[in-house]
């Protein structure tokens, strides 16, 4: 099955101008692909479904710092702010808590923050909402380095691709509230930018899995297949007792192999049609697994919704609308491919 | 293995479509600079890491500081070790002592707060060095991570309402499977931190 959203002789015509261009030259070739790699128009659909996935997500993030406010960004929180040039890149790593005097101010700026990604989420004001979104994340960030961890590197991962497209052309307020002519809500017109956006998302993801899965290699333990077990039996993640495969070392084995397997091979093969649905699906198994076993459910989510810049806009459109999509013709829906490779 | 690719040709319809050569230019130079931002983080640190790619990162330092992207991605590598959690034993007003840890699955609701205040005992103990190191590598690490646990320390003292508090790490034993088995006893080690107090000027 295609997994690509059949653009129009999308197979043949590349392949052939690929020729071409080797023809032209090396350097014409490279060009050629960059190109087309970076500025054919895709549907923004995945996007807007990261957009939602990503917002609620981020809201849910912003709450919880609001729980304890004082203690992240106040002057007498885990970190003074005279001291966290230590844990990061200072003056570079700014934030807007560095200029809050007073709790009052730090629960301003923590609302802000909040009321971005709920305005990302449903889609209005979409561009300013991403921007805010993402200063509010990065503030955040910069401001307690000492409570973050990988989830607040993939929210700042999707949310660059959210700034950089137009997320909210679809399956949003904005759409909505923008004229009935514009058609139905989940149909925009395919653009440059959403496949800028999404293909952004795409090789970040690759190069946070590439070097995850680098790192593992200059350890032992993931190269005798026992690695999976260190976090098996580590009691202060554990959400889910999985201690009775103490007993079942072959499955820790392959358990570990195929998790290291499949973040090393990710970058190379997510991309060929033949194997993207395999690493797709491993891609859920392992974060769900993570967020399930571990208790790191929202960073599970976040790492599975980046995973979604590689599903197929008419794939998403199936599962969002699976009858009305029977309904309507192929002439109704957007041309634009969704940013895969073969 | 190149011609294997499926591209389209430059001037296909789909890429004019969109943009043209002069914006496709700006946005491929906008592009190269993200992209090194982006891959250079993780090259850079932590250690083992090139020094080349440290060297290259530094003109980009605004950018990778402003975007949040400053990461080396090595999650649970070279290898899952053991957890690390920090008790605190505090001296109240009246005299009477009270305790915690962080984080405290029991107390630390929703999960998502337990694990960012998890990161706390995790970021720090990793700046402490095993007991059995040399005295001068004690020294120079404690100057790393004391102003860290001080934080901590005025945080707690501030949310109890303390007068003192002593803080210790601990590092959880990580069983292998046939302590598991065999349920065997095991103990976690634990190792001093210090005890901190407001200093002048600093009173909650």
């Amino acid at each position: 099955m295609r997994m690509n959203h059949p653009g129009p002789d999308r197979s043949e015509s590349t392949t052939g101008s690929a020729e071409a261009a080797l023809d032209g030259g090396w350097c014409r070739g490279w060009v050629a692909a960059w190109n087309s790699f970076w500025f054919t128009p895709a549907d923004p659909l995945p996007l807007a479904v990261i957009r939602i996935a990503t917002g609620l997500i981020l809201a849910w993030s912003c709450l919880v710092w609001l729980l304890d406010a004082d203690a992240f960004f106040g002057d007498r929180g885990w970190m003074a702010p005279d001291q966290v040039w230590r844990m990061n890149d200072q003056p570079w790593q700014w934030s807007w808590y560095f200029k809050a005097s007073s709790p009052t101010m730090i629960r301003v700026g923590a609302g802000v923050g909040l009321a971005a990604a709920i305005l990302l989420t449903v889609g209005l004001a979409t561009p300013l909402s991403a921007v805010v979104s993402l200063a509010g994340l990065v503030s955040a960030a910069n401001r307690a380095p000492l409570n973050v961890f990988g989830l607040d590197d993939t929210l700042g991962l999707l949310l660059i691709g959210l700034v950089v497209g137009p997320s909210g052309s679809c399956l949003s307020l904005d759409r909505l509230l923008g004229g009935a002519g514009q058609g139905r809500a989940e149909e925009a017109t395919p653009s440059v930018r959403a496949n800028v956006a999404l293909r952004m998302i795409q090789v970040h993801l690759c190069v946070v899995y590439f070097f995850s899965g680098a790192g593992k290699l200059l350890g032992a333990s993931w190269w005798e297949g026992t690695a999976l077990w260190g976090a098996i039996a580590n009691d202060l993640y554990r959400t889910l007792d999985l201690r009775s495969l103490a007993g079942h070392p072959l499955v820790i084995n392959a358990l570990t192999l195929a998790t290291l397997f499949w973040e090393l091979a990710y970058p190379a093969l997510v991309w060929p049609r033949l194997t993207r649905r395999l690493f797709l699906a491993m891609a859920v198994a392992v974060h769900l697994g993570i967020g399930v076993a571990m208790g790191m459910m929202e960073f599970g989510l976040a790492m599975i919704t980046a995973n979604l810049a590689f599903a197929p806009a008419a794939a998403i459109r199936r599962w969002l609308w699976p009858l009305s999509l029977r309904r309507t013709s192929d002439s109704s829906t957007p041309s634009g491919t969704s940013p895969g490779f073969s | 293995m190149t011609s294997h690719l499926r591209i389209s040709r430059d001037n296909s319809p789909a890429i004019h479509r969109g943009w043209s050569a002069a914006a496709r230019t700006a946005a491929t130079a906008a592009l190269l600079v993200w992209l090194t931002a982006v891959i250079l983080p993780p090259l850079a640190g932590p250690a083992p890491a090139s020094e080349l790619a440290s060297r290259m990162l530094q003109p980009l330092r605004p950018l990778v500081g402003a975007l949040f992207l400053g990461h080396g991605y090595r999650f649970f590598a070279p290898n899952p070790g053991p957890g690390h959690s920090l008790l605190w034993t505090m001296t109240m007003p009246d005299g009477s002592i009270r305790s915690g840890r962080i984080p405290d699955a029991a107390t630390d609701r929703p999960r998502l707060l337990y694990h960012r205040r998890f990161m706390v005992s995790e970021k720090i103990a990793a700046l402490v060095p095993p007991a059995d190191a040399p005295a001068d590598v004690q020294e120079r690490a404690k100057r790393d991570w004391q102003p860290l646990v001080k934080g901590v320390a005025m945080n707690l003292l501030r949310r109890e309402g303390g007068l003192s508090v002593r803080i210790d790490t601990v590092e959880h034993y990580l069983p292998d499977p046939a302590e598991v088995i065999s349920a065997a006893v095991t103990s976690d080690a634990v190792s001093p931190l210090g005890t901190y107090a407001w200093s002048e000027g600093s009173a909650p």
